[in-house]
């Protein structure tokens, strides 16, 4: 008991050290979503899977196992939601659909399609040049996701000129 | 002995014309590489998408943008391609540089689930007007192209497979020569600029 007692009080005190950095991390980590990356985002090959985050001022995306790519929130000049639906299952389930006879794969594609959301994010690198990434996230994720990106300030323009553009027939009707 | 002596002046001539040979070939492509680095190239800059009146969807703008990057990058046409907005793009650092303007003119938003269940139906179509304009605003080149997606894949390939187009007809058409619209276009903006001071001389 007597040796067992001062193993015990050192290993509590290293998982409390062990505990704190990571506490620290998940605290500045505000939100962390599952994503596939389509296309855009510099420095990450096209429909790459991993995890988007707004880390303090940066919105960051991170391949399993790879460094992370990050961009400035501040550098972020739209963020645009989306919706779009697929079939599931890939290239197998496609040869399987047209192998099903009778027209079977047709009905199977009724019910094979899965509805998600798309993130547009427009932002502009160091040198001024516009880049536009897109990610597909789970449906009902990407709101709260940009919202937080706006909180963090991230500017939206498309939202802008829709108002603008709502409000423009009201005004040359009111002039007329 | 007289074969023996033919025989040999021919292995000498045969052996002489394959040392010769790869010489030729080297100085033949060192020559062609020559030619082509001396002939002036133009640069692009791929612009924002414009959605004209089709109300269309954000990631389609910057799917069309983005995989025009790529797709004109990969022709190997340009001696560089530029973003929007790229301050490296600049008058002085590159003076022969191409503006891509691309203008959405009509937009048949499609179904992946319709086209499979049905084949017929549920077509993605994309039509644009792509303007390759000179510093001046000059269009350089006008070109109307279409990118679809018919059987398989997102609705999203449409703008991979109209980016591919685009390319595809721009490396077909013949491009003018880059040094005398580039220099016609300098001139012209000192002139327009020498007119815009004469008033102010008055």
């Amino acid at each position: 008991m007597k040796k067992i007692f001062p193993i015990l009080v050192l290993w509590c005190g290293a998982a409390v050290f062990a505990q704190t950095p990571s506490g620290a991390v998940s605290a500045a980590t505000i939100n962390e979503v599952n994503v596939t990356q389509i296309m855009g985002f510099e420095g990450t090959a096209k429909n790459t899977k991993g995890k988007l985050s707004i880390q303090d001022a940066a919105l960051q995306f991170q391949k399993s196992g790879d460094n992370p790519a990050e961009v400035s929130v501040a550098s972020i000049q739209d963020v645009v939601l989306g919706e779009e639906n697929r079939q599931v299952g890939g290239l197998p389930m496609t040869l399987g659909k047209v192998a099903t006879p009778y027209g079977g794969g047709r009905v199977v594609s009724l019910f094979s399609h899965k509805k998600f959301d798309t993130l547009t994010v427009q932002y502009l690198d160091s040198n001024g040049a516009l880049h536009g990434a897109i990610f597909e996230l789970v449906k009902g994720e990407a709101e709260s996701f940009r919202s937080q990106l706006i909180a963090k300030g991230a500017r939206v323009i498309q939202a802008e000129n829709k108002a603008a553009r709502q409000n423009a027939p009201e005004v040359s009707s009111e002039g007329k | 002995m007289k074969a023996n002596s033919k025989f040999c002046a021919l292995a000498a001539i045969i052996v002489m014309v394959i040392l010769a040979l790869p010489y030729q070939l080297v100085a033949g492509a060192k020559s062609s590489a020559a030619n082509k680095s001396s002939k002036a190239q133009w640069s692009l800059q791929v612009d924002k998408i414009n959605p004209g009146d089709v109300d269309l969807e954000s990631a389609f703008q910057v799917a069309i943008y983005e995989n025009l990057l790529d797709e004109l990058g990969k022709t190997k046409q340009f001696k560089q391609v530029f973003r929007s907005g790229d301050r490296n793009a600049n008058a002085k650092d590159v003076p022969n540089l191409l503006l891509l303007k691309t203008t959405v003119q009509k937009y048949t938003a499609g179904s992946e689930t319709k086209r499979a269940v049905t084949t017929v139906s549920g077509a993605t179509k994309l039509n644009v007007l792509s303007q390759l304009c000179a510093r001046d605003g000059k269009v350089v080149l006008e070109l109307t192209v279409e990118g679809d997606v018919h059987f398989f894949g997102s609705n999203l390939r449409a703008t991979h497979n109209l980016a591919k187009n685009v390319a595809k007809k721009i490396k077909e058409s013949t491009l003018p020569d880059p040094s005398p619209v580039a220099s016609a276009s300098v001139a012209e903006g000192a002139a327009s600029d020498a007119t815009a001071k004469r008033p102010l001389s008055r």
